[in-house]
């Protein structure tokens, strides 16, 4: 079993470390396979929106840095781990960056949803589970309820925990499943 | 009244200069309604500000400007990670720049202007506007980290079809929509209107369905000038 890790270079406070060691250890015990990618503001490309990775080359992003690898390997994990920053209510810069460019990995198409949403399908038959785990120092409520609200109000099959100092968090952690979730993200 | 106001226009879209932008088209309509009502202009380009060597000159007219409107599009129903960057730059710049330690609060009670005021204008691709809600909230966010007033958001569906478009009927309502937002939004600043205004919410009066499936047709053509066949944007590259 394989987990990816995506996490932000500018943000290593103590916080992060002390999640980080809780998360890797978490895995290890499941008995994953971790590959963690440290993202910095000069690994990442912004998102251009060309649309070149839907129409020009089909599933790959046309800007050539880290993203393939990092895209590659979240395609073939069965769970994908976000740390990332609560910045505004959101994820932070080079976390989105990551997300922003994860585009090739779904279709162009509009889809509709049960509830009459729309929604673009996914381009492989399953996914690796994304989790995303917000931090930050004196964090705001309301901020954590826009991280949580960003990341399940229109997606399907995504997990969000706010990181706390405390049991209830891991708690929290085991009873996520760790696997590969079907084509609808 | 205080002396002229002063508002600046924000572009974020990650879009590059050769491939024309909503938030680019929005902030130029936008131009039009503040001319009119006197107020001056500064336009920062994000994807220009930030390749520049210089971008503590935009942050410090952003710093003393009356009011900020930022323009972007969603991208995975937030803002895009490009905007991202600038804002924390911007905070930043705010903390350990050379007005450090100053609230927006106290910079206007010094300068006899009142607080500055934020706004936000949200376009996506998907026909519902209402996807655009927490993308406005974080910029929300953003206005009480740096102790500015968030004002309100302008929140649009069916982006896709805005540029070139809204001569047509089925954008009348968008149109009107966008010609009372933006009157509204320049009012605000001029006036220094107290009372909340609500979110503003704009879609094409156009079938869903209709709109899904131009929407489809469109990627194949797209992939066509490319020399690409139908099949080829269903391609799974990293499938092991």
């Amino acid at each position: 079993m394989k987990a990816l890790i995506l996490s932000d270079k500018e943000f290593r406070t103590k916080q992060y470390e002390a999640l980080s060691e809780l998360v890797i250890g978490h895995l290890k015990k499941k008995g994953f396979e971790t590959k963690e990618y440290a993202i910095g503001r000069e690994d990442l490309a912004f998102c251009m929106g060309c649309f070149g990775c839907w129409v020009k080359k089909p599933g790959e992003c046309v800007i050539s840095d880290q993203i393939a690898s990092i895209n590659y390997k979240y395609i073939n994990s069965d769970v994908t781990i976000y740390l990332s920053p609560v910045i505004f209510g959101q994820f932070s810069a080079n976390i989105k960056n990551a997300l922003d460019r994860w585009l090739p990995n779904i279709l162009p198409f509009f889809e509709r949803r049960p509830d009459g949403s729309t929604i673009h399908p996914g381009r492989y038959n399953s996914y690796a589970k994304q989790i995303f785990i917000g931090y930050g120092d004196d964090l705001e409520p309301e901020d954590a309820k826009l991280f949580e609200d960003i990341i399940k109000k229109h997606r399907r099959n995504t997990e969000v925990l706010i990181y706390t100092d405390s049991s209830e968090f891991l708690q929290e952690l085991e009873k996520i499943e760790l696997r590969k979730v079907g084509s609808r993200i | 009244m205080s002396s002229k106001k002063l508002v600046v226009i924000i572009n974020a879209s990650p879009k590059v200069k050769t491939n024309p932008s909503v938030s680019g088209y929005l902030s130029g309509l936008q131009e039009s309604y503040m001319e009119a009502s006197g107020i001056d202009i500064h336009h920062i380009n994000v994807r220009e500000n930030l390749s520049s060597k210089d971008t503590d000159k935009d942050f410090e007219i952003m710093r003393k400007a009356d009011a900020i409107i930022f323009n972007f599009p969603l991208y995975i129903f937030c803002l895009p990670g490009m905007l991202m960057h600038f804002l924390q730059d911007y905070v930043t710049y705010r903390k350990d720049g050379p007005a450090a330690g100053t609230t927006a609060e106290a910079s206007a009670v010094f300068s006899g202007k009142s607080v500055q005021r934020i706004y936000a204008v949200v376009n996506c691709g998907f026909p519902e506007a209402y996807i655009n809600e927490e993308a406005v909230n974080v910029i929300k966010s953003f206005s009480r980290k740096i102790g500015a007033m968030f004002r309100f958001g302008v929140l649009l569906g069916s982006g896709g079809m805005i540029i070139g478009n809204l001569d047509y009927p089925v954008m009348k309502t968008m149109k009107a929509g966008l010609e009372e937002a933006f009157q509204t939004l320049a009012d605000d600043i001029l006036k220094e209107g107290q009372d909340s205004i609500e979110n503003k919410s704009y879609e094409a009066n156009f079938p869903r369905r209709l709109y899904l499936f131009m929407g489809n047709r469109f990627w194949y053509s797209e992939a066509k000038k490319n020399g690409l066949k139908k099949k080829a944007l269903y391609q799974r590259p990293y499938l092991k």
